[in-house]
């Protein structure tokens, strides 16, 4: 039972940062903000996801040599989260990377400079 | 305008149609449908022979690949010679044996040799693949290996293993993907997957049998029975099948990107 | 199998193939053919088709993507009509 309630809050808990991430998607300024909210909401919130299925697979854990098939399972999805916690970033940072080649503009408040554009080698 | 609304009037009349032909099928997953149950005084329903028979036939707990591999050996071959003629047709049309120069470059492209470790501003993309594809090539032989017991088998496991050199192509340059799966081995690797499959089925002529009737080679494999002797031999023709399906998919992705000169690409 | 799970993915299906048709801008229209390809895939896991999704989700939603992806990138990217 008290797996059941962890994993429910935890999957919970990964839906609400999905939600974030869209309405980030959809709110946030400019192409880089965009990226931003994307990467960090949907590696947390899946790493969160993956976490609740593999504790609601502890529900009928009774002793190893019993249920060793439960802790597979458990395996395999730690597994994907590691694959996970690596590609998703990455795969965001090269997002970023190509749109930063290919001049995207970053949305500047008044007053401001754009400092990666001073610091940028030039090309 | 008027081929776009005659266009349009065609796709609705057809999902109309579609969707009426729908209203007499029967119910998803209905037990007494002729598909499921056979017809009433006619022949036995074929489906329910591979359900209650195909274990006790073959050993393999998925009946998918069984049913893929062995009742229907013969189309899954020549469903592999498809993949192939595919890859080949690919090479036909678009691969041109010419000097750089006479080539006109296409602008998007960045020259360059980049390799994974050499690169700085790729160098988060290239500690990441090169953690990543030797995780990935694993698993597509797991999927190859494991497809009796769940799902997978030659097909997926070959797309998966082509995609990890796609990817190395994509993170660094055709070139350094080429340096490790170059166009003699992607093509002699196609072709050695199609004889495996077809040498299968005449070793078994060979042993006196029917073609790609895996029981007889039992004498090779030295087996109890001929039903682990099929086992071994959906898993020998599903190696067979993978083969192929990884070479193809890297020859169409090599051909694709860099236009068939094989010296430039994404 | 749950009723109103397919009729949510089924209606997503028919949406992303008409954006896919409609979109003028080719790179985008086959990103939305993955996705196409990721929620046919999804509709297949749920009806209990195991093997079938396996396959489309390594070739519907990987390897055509990126195929498609090529061949915008050696061709035009906008679409004329």
């Amino acid at each position: 039972m008290i797996f059941t309630i962890l994993s429910v809050i935890l999957i919970l808990a990964g839906l609400i940062f999905f939600l974030g991430a869209a309405v980030g998607v959809v709110r946030f300024p400019d192409f880089y903000t965009r990226m931003h909210a994307a990467g960090k909401g949907d590696t947390l919130s899946s790493l969160l996801v993956l976490l609740g299925f593999s504790v609601y697979q502890l529900r009928d854990f009774q002793s190893f040599s019993e249920s060793w098939i439960i802790l597979l399972v458990i395996l395999k999805l730690i597994a994907i989260s590691t694959f996970f916690l690596i590609t998703s970033p990455t795969s965001t940072h090269a997002l970023m990377d190509a749109g930063w080649e290919d001049k995207v503009k970053p949305e500047i408040a008044k007053g401001r400079s754009n400092h990666l554009e001073e610091d940028a080698p030039k090309r | 305008m008027i081929t776009k609304v005659l266009a349009t009037l065609a796709v609705v009349i057809t999902g109309a149609l579609l969707l009426y032909g729908t209203a007499d099928f029967p119910a998803f997953g209905d037990p007494h449908s002729p598909a499921s149950a056979g017809v009433e005084g006619g022949a036995p329903s074929i489906s329910q022979y591979y359900i209650t028979e195909s274990y006790g036939d073959t050993k393999v707990p998925n009946l998918v690949t069984s049913v893929l591999a062995d009742y229907r050996g013969y189309d899954t071959m020549f469903e592999t010679v498809v993949i192939f003629a595919a890859g080949m047709a690919i090479f036909a049309i678009l691969r041109v044996f010419r000097d750089e120069d006479d080539l006109e470059p296409n602008p998007t492209h960045t020259q360059g040799d980049r390799f994974i470790d050499g690169d700085h501003s790729r160098i988060i993309v290239g500690t990441t693949v090169r953690l990543v594809v030797p995780v990935i090539q694993l698993f597509a032989l797991y999927v190859v290996a494991h497809g009796h017991h769940s799902p997978g088998g030659g097909f997926q496991g070959g797309v998966i293993l082509g995609a990890s050199f796609i990817i190395i192509a994509l993170a660094t340059d055709l070139g350094n993907a080429l340096s490790r799966f170059s166009e003699k081995s992607y093509f002699t690797l196609a072709a050695v997957g199609i004889l495996i499959y077809a040498g299968f089925g005449v070793l078994c002529q060979v042993l006196g049998s029917d073609f790609l009737d895996y029981g007889v080679l039992q004498k090779i494999f030295l087996t109890d029975g001929p039903e682990m002797a099929r086992s071994h031999s959906m898993l020998g023709v599903e190696v067979g099948v993978a083969f192929t399906v990884t070479g193809i998919m890297f020859a169409i992705y090599a051909n694709l990107s860099s236009r068939g000169t094989l010296k430039s690409g994404l | 199998m749950i009723f109103a799970f397919d009729i949510v993915i089924l209606i997503f299906l028919v949406v992303a193939a008409l954006i896919a048709l409609n979109v003028k801008d080719l790179l985008s229209a086959s990103m939305i053919f993955g996705i196409y390809g990721f929620l046919i895939c999804l509709l297949w896991a749920e009806m209990g088709a195991v093997d079938v999704a396996f396959t489309e989700a390594a070739v519907g939603a990987g390897i055509s993507a990126v195929l498609f992806i090529t061949t915008v990138y050696n061709t035009r990217r906008r679409s004329s009509d």
